[in-house]
């Protein structure tokens, strides 16, 4: 395979970000492109090159197939990197970038295919040998069907449309009244949601556990694992905290999971860097969820413990050539943790916030990363994904790495818009997660929105601002106004000033 | 100088003065004093209070001032002449339902009204959906009100600071 030295980024924000700092790294040129409202995005900042793909809405730039298509050839890219979301999981954008003759650097086209296909994915996890959760071995047809299922393996169940993920299309049902109930409108959720209208049903696990695999293969046939994730903080089942090692996992544990997850690999001839999701029991026992095909969000967690560069390996997998470290991969040193930094306000239901950001400070210190896609002034759009940041730490230990993000969480300064540091603060502070004690309702279980109240030193600091505040506004007064007329210091709603700074 | 702030729901009046940049300020009786410095950097100082140091912004939001402490936690405060609360005195009477102007806090699509014209709206309540970033909202009302007429046809998109819904103040 010829070498790879222009790549089109075929994303925004801060994975954007962070694929071009590697191929910069790398002396590979990193072609940017954005939509309209995208102009001054960092991503357009940072990477060499830069081109128009069209306007805001997803589906006509960064979700236009044939306008980053004909970008790339265009600017005479040679290979397409997908970031996550957007074309990352998308057989037809990667098929279409082989044809156009360009290298797509992430799986082939067949395996996306046959990965996003949930019950095609639970077959090959079966033929693998790797446990799955106990349901129906496909498609439910009839509610008679799935009652069938429900005597065979008992409630509670979870119904989940087969072309479903990212938690959407899926519902937990109790009784059989429930699940009658239930039927009909999960069929029809999925039906309009994913123009597929199959459901499965399998047991439902209540208090799981997510932990995940990081995979690498290259085109020689070899399957390395790099360790596990645990990504079991979560709201509307999106991942806020992720983190390795998971601490419900022990070496034997580790051993089994990794061999598991490789052979799931080996069995559908996976290339590139892969994510196999399981879920845990109570009794730490782990059932195949899904595989992702591309980076995840929380691939720095990773590197952080083996020192590997998860790009770089992706774009050597895609020039042909092996693992950077052959057939033995580093041992995981540490422990490392990752916040994302979401425009949202937990305190209103996790509500996505848009504005400006009008002032920012990032932390910095030993044992800190943090790719961020925002700076000072940014404009964040709200036609995008919120995430605006994900801070990460390496620290010696599980504790050592959590009182480190709970001081670089400290440092974290963000204003202008609603986000989720000081939610951070509490989790990362709070007694469950410093024990390890997580499973996905663990937000279910602990959190409170008025548990990120101010408390009564918060308040008397409010005031002394507040106080600050109106002796800014009277000493401005005390001054003698263009026209000669004193203004009262007490018209507060009057915010402009006369004449110099204005205010943010 | 004297004034009267609410925090959290409740209102007290403060007196406060400056020396250099020693502030001290007298409210319930307690006198705080902190050492102020203005950075340069917005409305931004940094405090000082009995050593232990804070970063405070502070930000004019919809409803009077928004205060951010150490870059992430935001405390709403508004501050107001002690005149103001004579004048609102002498008005009397319980207050009702404030009344306000729903307005859509970003573009995105409004998904359907929670409340129809005539009901009588709390605060808190909710009252519109909202779709934006891939994600439905709750509009909840502050002050509470009686719904008007919708101002937008439902599954239509709106703007940011978009009017939605009027609720008119209501006797309690």
């Amino acid at each position: 395979m010829k070498p790879i030295r222009r790549v089109l980024i075929a994303n925004r924000g801060e994975i954007a970000v962070r694929i071009a700092r590697t191929l910069r790294e790398r002396d590979v040129t990193s072609i940017a492109v954005f939509s309209e409202p995208d102009r001054a995005s960092l991503h357009v900042l940072l990477a060499d090159e830069a081109y128009p793909i069209g306007p805001g809405p997803s589906r006509d730039s960064y979700l236009n197939l044939e306008r980053v298509l004909e970008t790339a050839k265009r600017v005479r890219a040679d290979a397409v990197h997908p970031g996550y979301g957007f074309f990352a999981e998308n057989p037809v954008f990667a098929k279409a970038c082989a044809e156009a003759g360009l290298a797509f650097i992430g799986p082939k086209p067949e395996t996306i295919a046959a990965l996003g296909d949930k019950l095609a994915a639970r077959a090959a996890a079966e033929r693998a040998g790797v446990p799955i959760i106990p349901g129906s071995p496909g498609p439910v047809a009839t509610l008679g069907e799935a009652r069938d299922v429900a005597k065979r393996i008992g409630f509670p169940l979870m119904l989940k449309a087969a072309a479903g993920g990212g938690g959407k299309g899926m519902r937990v049902v109790r009784s059989d009244a429930e699940l009658s109930a239930a039927w009909d409108v999960t069929r029809g959720e999925a039906g309009a949601a994913f123009g597929d209208d199959r459901v499965f049903v399998e047991r439902a696990i209540e208090r799981p556990r997510h932990v995940e695999a990081q995979i690498l293969a290259d085109s020689s046939g070899r399957v390395a694992f790099l360790g596990e994730r645990e990504c079991s903080v979560q709201r509307r089942h999106q991942k806020l905290l992720e983190e390795t090692p998971s601490p419900a996992f022990d070496a034997k544990t580790r051993a089994a999971f990794g061999d598991a997850a490789c052979r799931i690999a080996k069995a559908v001839g996976y290339l590139s860097a892969g994510t196999v999701e399981f879920i845990l029991d109570e009794e730490g026992r782990f059932y195949f969820l899904e595989v992702n095909t591309r980076l995840q969000v929380e691939h720095p967690v990773t590197e952080m413990v083996t020192g590997l560069d998860l790009v770089a390996e992706q774009l050597a997998i895609a020039e042909g050539a092996p693992l950077s470290f052959g057939d033995t991969p580093p041992v995981p040193r540490g422990a490392s943790m990752e916040a994302r930094i979401i425009a949202e306000d937990p305190a209103a239901n996790f509500m996505p916030s848009v504005g400006r950001v009008e002032r920012v400070r990032f932390p910095q210190g030993p044992g800190v990363r943090n790719d961020a896609g925002i700076y000072r002034g940014y404009q964040v759009p709200v036609f995008y994904d919120s995430l605006l940041s994900k801070l990460v730490v390496w620290g010696e230990d599980r504790e050592h790495a959590r009182r480190r993000m709970l001081r670089a969480l400290g440092e974290f300064v963000l204003e202008g818009l609603h986000h989720n540091v000081a939610f951070h603060r509490w989790l990362v502070a709070h007694e469950a997660f410093a024990a390890g004690n997580l499973s996905t309702r663990f937000l279910d279980e602990h959190f409170k929105p008025e548990m990120l109240a101010p408390d009564a030193t918060a308040g008397e600091i409010a005031l002394l601002a507040a106080a600050l505040h109106a002796r800014e506004q009277s000493l401005e007064v005390s001054l003698p106004g263009g026209n000669g007329v004193e203004r009262s210091p007490w018209r507060w709603s009057d915010r402009r000033r006369a004449g110099g700074r204005t205010r943010a | 100088m004297k004034f009267w702030v609410t925090l959290a729901g409740h209102d007290r009046e403060v007196t406060l003065r400056t020396e250099d940049e020693t502030l001290v300020l007298e409210v319930d009786g307690r006198r705080l004093v902190a050492d102020f410095h203005r950075l340069p950097d917005g409305e931004v100082y940094s405090l000082l209070v009995d050593g232990r140091s804070h970063e405070v912004r502070v930000a004019t939001g919809a409803d009077g001032l928004e205060v951010t402490l150490d870059g992430a936690t935001t405390v709403p405060v508004e501050v107001r002449h002690p005149l103001e609360k004579m004048l609102r005195a002498a008005q009397g009477g319980a207050r009702g339902l404030g009344g306000e102007t729903i307005l859509a806090p970003m573009p995105g699509l409004l998904v359907a009204y929670k409340v129809a014209a005539g009901d009588v709206v709390t605060p808190g309540q909710a009252v519109a959906v909202i779709e934006a970033m891939k994600m439905q909202n709750e509009l909840t009302a502050r002050h509470g009100g009686v719904a008007g007429e919708p101002l937008v046809a439902e599954r239509s998109s709106v703007s940011a600071g978009q009017p939605l819904l009027r609720l008119k103040a209501a006797p309690a």
